[in-house]
């Protein structure tokens, strides 16, 4: 599918890429990535319902699945996931003061009520929502342990219902209206220009939060090396992560450099070498930046997945015709 | 001073007179934004004096009064300091050196003692409680420290960031809050820390322990605010380097400014502070969350942004600085991107002063923040979305402007580009 909608565009190119280009970002990555995001959230939401025991392979699966499909949409960081801070809910992390554990064992030691509701839950603190408040819940004793059997499992059934319900109304959002907008620019977004520059945002922001936070962060320094990092390790995913943050971000890069042939060429054969990089890791929670003589492995991916940074701020930006902008990483 | 204001009042009207060739004019833009820079952190030297005064008089003499005469000056000190954050990412100078003024949020049980709730060493800092005020000497990464003496030096050489740990914050403006007001025990109620003065009481009228041990490390973290603030200023002086770096590649220059609005704006100011407190229901999440001065840091911040597109700072003493300015190079390219520019920076301190105006009514910001509290949420979402708009907006300047041929650097790669392709 993906290579007839590649071709076709080339075929196009003299004479309208960029719409072309949009379009086939739209319908070939977000709008069916939205779709299975919202589909694999209700199939967890039914899961804790019908077994919400922490142990169980039902819904540890279908966490599993739907956690996938957000991993394959997260740098889409615009417009519906960031109506009402629904992404927000859905993925609060990095974690570096520690909210998590702390937001889940309050609502268990008070058996907050909030959670009895959906609209009262989704007031609830961020780092009790989402799909990182899942991965300590599934996966952490102390809290599992502390909880009443009948209160934990609402809990599940809480956070999973408000995943299902935030992963539908990004996508009813996409499809009503949003798609549109990138589509025709004249709203939202002034010029075919600055939609190009959107999308390019988010292929850098994806780059960099792969690159800084989820291998930066448990590489830390060599003397001070920080494992307990890594992201969403009590489920053991931080190396899926960084796998399925690239098979996400490719074809993005991919799509963006249509006009360009060189450039996609250059993209396909880091890409290809950072997801071998990957492939070959074989740790999945990141353990071995602790160890002085293993942990070049993961320094050696972080400087592939800088590589093809380098390539879309160096030649992609300029090829496309577009600034950096800001992303939510500036800063601190 | 008053000659700055008339010359600068005389600028503005020929710019007014001769918008087009003025407003070619960069140097002119990058002159008047470092002159506003100078006045920004001379304002900030001046108020942190004052503070330091009151800190001693403090120390000499504890007393409700002059307690609170300390905590009004600093206080006071932040006005000027928040409108000069805009400076910082952009001009890697400022943004170096930042952290010794101003690092947050912090791990306050490393400075003195805390509440029984803030818990001990964390997994992510083992010096988390450590409390300097209370142990003469210490161990640290394997080390044996020395702090009999609570100097400047020990501050900033030995526990200022120790082991690594960015939540180690030993000076700067919030490790001086902490010290004056203590820590916020009422949640999102209404109130702020509630240190007395005995805390500095000398003798037997001594609370909380090591009352002199603490007026020392007071003193010592305001004598090196004052003296951090003072290098500071001389770099945007004629010949400092900060003007010199910012002269010396116009271009480069512009888009430093840019850079400093956008990045404020979106990712640290609407993300980082404001978006993240809100979403956590967390009041420690409060960027002045010991003296709840909070919304007074925001909405300085948002004015922040503002001064440096419209090239205009009003100083504490009342004077003006302005002069030629990004709106007019803005301007001479796109007129309707300037008035929407100006719009919604406008509409952004609108909103900022709105959730300003509520907490000085005594609606505070850790109010704001609980937990379905639908209109505290409003009102610091109304902030967050001017702030996230305007920053749209500042992505269109850097459009525009870079018709006139700026360049746009910064990121690692193109500062590494021998990392492409190893």
């Amino acid at each position: 599918m993906r290579s007839t909608a590649l071709a076709f565009s080339l075929i196009l190119t003299p004479f309208c890429a960029s719409a072309d280009m949009v379009d086939d970002i739209l319908d070939q990555q977000i709008l069916p990535g939205m779709e299975t995001l919202a589909s694999t959230s209700t199939t967890l939401a039914r899961a804790a319902k019908a077994d919400c025991r922490s142990n169980s392979t039902l819904m540890r699966r279908a966490y599993d699945d739907a956690f996938d499909a957000w991993m394959m949409v997260s740098h889409f960081r615009f417009g519906p996931t960031e109506t009402d801070n629904r992404a927000f809910a859905l993925s609060f992390w990095p974690d570096s003061r520690g909210k998590i554990p702390k937001a889940l064992s309050a609502l268990v030691r008070n058996q907050d009520p909030v959670i009895n509701t959906p609209e009262d839950f989704a007031t609830a603190s961020i780092a009790a929502r989402g799909f990182y408040a899942m991965d300590y819940l599934l996966y952490n004793s102390e809290i599992t342990g502390a909880s009443t059997a009948e209160y934990h499992c609402n809990l599940f059934q809480a956070i999973t219902a408000d995943i299902a319900n935030t992963a539908q109304l990004i996508h009813n959002d996409w499809q009503a209206s949003y798609a549109d907008q990138l589509r025709s620019p004249g709203d939202r977004y002034q010029t075919e220009g600055e939609v190009k520059q959107e999308l390019y945002k988010a292929l850098n922001t994806g780059l960099q939060v792969t690159a800084d936070m989820r291998l930066g962060r448990p590489l830390g320094t060599f003397d001070k090396p920080r494992p307990k990092r890594a992201e969403a390790r009590r489920s053991r995913r931080s190396q899926r992560h960084v796998a399925l943050s690239l098979q996400a971000l490719k074809p993005l890069a991919i799509a963006l450099s249509v006009d360009n042939v060189a450039l996609a060429d250059k993209f396909h054969l880091t890409f290809a070498k950072a997801h071998k990089a990957v492939e070959r890791l074989d740790d999945p929670i990141f353990a071995s930046v602790a160890d002085p003589a293993d942990r070049f492995r993961v320094e050696a991916l972080q400087q592939l997945v800088n590589d093809i940074r380098a390539i879309a701020d160096t030649e992609l930006g300029p090829s496309l015709g577009v600034d950096p902008g800001f992303n939510s990483l500036d800063g601190d | 001073m008053k000659t700055l204001l008339q010359t600068s009042t005389a600028l503005t009207l020929f710019a007014a007179s001769t918008t087009a060739a003025f407003a070619a004019d960069k140097a002119a833009v990058l002159t008047n934004y470092s002159n506003i820079a100078e006045a920004k952190y001379q304002d900030s030297l001046t108020t942190a004096k004052i503070l330091q005064s009151a800190v001693e008089a403090l120390v000499a003499s504890p007393s409700a009064e002059t307690l609170d005469a300390a905590r009004t000056a600093w206080i006071d000190a932040r006005v000027p300091y928040q409108q000069s954050e805009v400076f910082r990412f952009g001009n890697a100078i400022v943004d170096d050196w930042e952290g010794k003024v101003n690092a947050w949020p912090l791990d306050e049980g490393l400075i003195d003692y805390v509440d029984a709730a803030y818990g001990g060493p964390s997994d992510e800092n083992a010096l988390a409680a450590l409390n300097v005020v209370a142990n003469p000497t210490f161990e640290l990464s394997g080390k044996t420290i020395d702090a009999s003496d609570i100097t400047p030096a020990l501050l900033e050489g030995s526990l200022h960031e120790a082991d690594g740990i960015e939540a180690n914050v030993a000076t700067g403006y919030h490790a001086i809050e902490f010290l004056l007001w203590g820590q916020d025990l009422n949640g999102t109620d209404h109130g702020a820390g509630a240190r007395a003065f005995t805390d500095y009481a000398a003798g037997a009228d001594c609370t909380n322990g090591n009352c002199d041990r603490r007026g020392a490390y007071l003193k010592a973290a305001t004598d090196l605010l004052v003296s951090d603030l003072e290098w500071m200023a001389a770099q945007w002086a004629t010949d400092g380097d900060a003007r010199t770096a910012l002269l010396g590649d116009e271009d480069a220059g512009i888009s430093a400014m840019l850079t400093g609005m956008g990045s404020l704006s979106y990712g640290e100011q609407a993300g980082e502070r404001m978006r993240l407190g809100l979403m956590l229901n967390d009041p420690e999440e409060e960027h002045d969350c010991f003296s709840d001065n909070t919304h007074n840091s925001h909405y300085y911040d948002g004015k922040g942004v503002q001064n440096v597109y419209l090239g205009e700072y009003t100083r504490v003493n009342g004077d003006v600085v302005s002069g030629a300015s990004l709106s007019d190079l803005v301007m001479a390219v796109n007129n309707d991107l300037d008035a929407e520019m100006r719009g919604k920076l406008s509409a952004t301190m609108d909103a900022l002063g709105a959730m300003k105006a509520a907490a000085d009514g005594g609606f505070s910001y850790d109010q704001m923040l609980e937990q379905g509290n639908a209109e505290g949420e409003a009102l610091i979402m109304g902030g967050i979305n001017g702030l996230v708009d305007q920053t749209q907006s500042i992505e269109r300047v850097v459009t525009a402007l870079k018709l006139e041929g700026i360049e746009f650097e910064g990121s690692d790669s193109l500062d590494n580009p021998s990392a492409v392709f190893q």
